[in-house]
Formats: structure tokens, C-alpha cells, sequence
């Protein structure tokens, strides 16, 4: 059982007038339990050359994802120091939020199947907002990867 | 100007044979430029009582779409079997187990796009914090 833990520092001496400094970390579990994750995509890097919205995990098979509600964590940076580029974050299709220079995100990820029933299956999704080249790092820890069967 | 910043940090000796060490840091500025993000929800805590019931966290017609939203959620529940379901715009992101936190952007781009949160059990209480440009 492998011990993986992911931590979050949050500080600010004025956005309030008390000083923030928060911070959290958690080993990174299997689904309702203490067992550690063992699984893992490896951190990709990425140069995404078209404003064209790219499945950023291996495509999952409406109706047989095979880990579904199981546990996944999901990091996501956008590496461009142009504080004018981001990039779109969605899931299923529904957008989650932008990711400008320098921003990451840090998420759980259920590969639940899309509640909209359009097809998106529960894909996670990035359109660069510039095509002049924009990097990127993702990566995912998990219980599991499914990946297609190859024709 | 407030200069807020998030750094998270993964690691681990024995995922892989490799060592992960992995440090980011971001400084939470406005959408499209480097001013730092003036405005927060302040650190919140709260128990979701009873049934189960989803809650609505934050409303997306209460926020301007196309800015530099960024949520914090931490589940404080110490059973491992605890978690609280993250749904934005009706879609089932992920789940929170206990101790689990996570950080990402959020566009309230239409009054659809709520942040809800669905407990698993009653008495559950999630810590949050929203850090907006508006």
C-alpha cells in the first residue's frame, strides 16, 4: 500500500484583517477507507497549440466506467506565466471554472456518468483560450485506470 | 493589494519507484491580470444536519461569470466512510471522504452553475472558503 499525501497551504497577511494561514493534508485513500491509493496516470506535460477542448484522461465508455464513484484525484496546472491565458475546466461538458497563468486545481473526480446524458460521459476537459502554444502538467492518482480496448 | 497564495504539495516515496515530490505555488490573482484577489467568503464551517438533503453552497446567480473564482472544501469528518458529493451545474464531480480537501476555479458562468454539496451521513460538517475577484 503505497502512502501518498497532498497538502494545501493558503496564506494572506491583508486580504483580511487577520492574518490567513490555513492549511490541510490527507493520505490519499481508496473509496470509504484507509487503504492508500496505488494507482496513477504519471504527471503529463503538455503544449497545447489550439483553442480545440481535448480530453485530458483516457476516454471512458458510457455505461461501463469501470470505476465509477471510486476514488480518483485530479491535479491540474496551467504552467503559462501570461496572466491573460487560461484555460476553460469542464467536466461532462459543464464548465467548472478557468484556470488562468500560474492557477491549479486540486479535485476529486467520481467519472459519475454525465446526468445530462449528451454523450460526455465524465470526461474532464481543457480548451486552451490562445493557439500560440500554452503548457500544461496533469496528472491523476487513483484506485484505477479503465482504458479502451484497442481495435 | 492582497497577495494571497495556495500552495499545494503531493508526495510520496513508494507510489512509484521514483520519488513524488511535487510543489506548486499560485498566487490568486484577478481574471486576466496579476491583481491579487480582494474579496473572500471568510473560512466557514457548516453541518448539514439532517436527510441528506443537497445544499446549495453557493448560487451561481450570485456571482459574475468570467471571474477568478477559487473554492476550498474540507470534509472534517474523521469516518473514513463519510464524504460529501461535490455537484456543480447538476453534474457529479467528485467526493470528498474524510479529511479530504479540495481547491479549484469556479466560473458561475449561468444561474445553473451552483455549487451543492450532497452529505453522505447527518451532522456532517464541511469547511469552505470562496476567494472571488468581485
Amino acid at each position: 500500500m503505497a502512502t501518498t499525501t497532498a497538502a494545501i497551504t493558503l496564506t494572506s497577511a491583508d486580504l483580511l484583517t487577520d492574518a490567513l494561514s490555513l492549511s490541510a493534508t490527507k493520505t490519499l485513500h481508496k473509496a470509504g477507507s484507509t487503504v492508500g491509493l496505488d494507482q496513477t496516470t504519471g504527471m503529463t506535460k503538455a503544449y497545447l497549440t489550439a483553442v480545440t477542448q481535448v480530453d485530458i484522461f483516457p476516454p471512458l465508455i458510457e455505461g461501463s466506467i469501470a470505476f465509477k464513484n471510486k476514488t480518483s484525484w485530479v491535479y491540474i496546472c496551467n504552467e503559462s506565466e501570461d496572466e491573460t491565458e487560461y484555460a476553460i475546466v469542464k467536466l461532462s461538458g459543464n464548465v467548472i471554472g478557468k484556470l488562468y497563468g500560474g492557477d491549479f486545481l486540486w479535485m476529486p473526480w467520481s467519472m459519475a456518468e454525465d446526468a445530462d446524458a449528451d454523450n460526455k460521459h465524465a470526461d474532464i476537459q481543457l480548451t486552451p483560450s490562445v493557439a500560440t502554444g500554452m503548457w500544461f502538467t496533469w496528472c491523476c492518482i487513483n484506485e484505477g485506470t479503465e482504458y479502451p480496448t484497442s481495435v | 493589494m492582497a497577495t494571497t497564495t495556495a500552495t499545494i504539495t503531493l508526495s510520496s516515496t513508494d507510489l512509484l519507484s521514483d520519488e513524488l515530490a511535487l510543489s506548486t505555488t499560485a498566487t490568486l490573482t484577478q481574471a486576466g491580470n496579476s491583481t491579487g484577489v480582494t474579496q473572500a467568503s471568510g473560512l466557514s464551517r457548516k453541518k448539514l444536519a439532517s436527510g441528506h438533503a443537497t445544499y446549495t453552497l453557493f448560487d451561481g446567480d450570485d456571482y459574475t461569470a468570467d471571474k477568478a473564482h477559487k473554492l476550498y472544501l474540507k470534509n472534517t469528518s474523521t469516518t473514513a466512510s463519510e464524504y460529501f458529493e461535490i455537484i456543480v451545474n447538476s453534474e457529479q464531480i467528485g467526493r470528498l471522504y474524510a479529511g479530504d480537501w479540495a481547491f479549484f476555479p469556479w466560473m458561475a458562468n449561468a444561474s445553473t452553475n451552483d455549487i451543492k454539496i450532497d452529505p453522505s451521513a447527518d451532522d456532517m460538517i464541511l469547511e469552505y472558503m470562496l476567494f472571488t475577484d468581485e
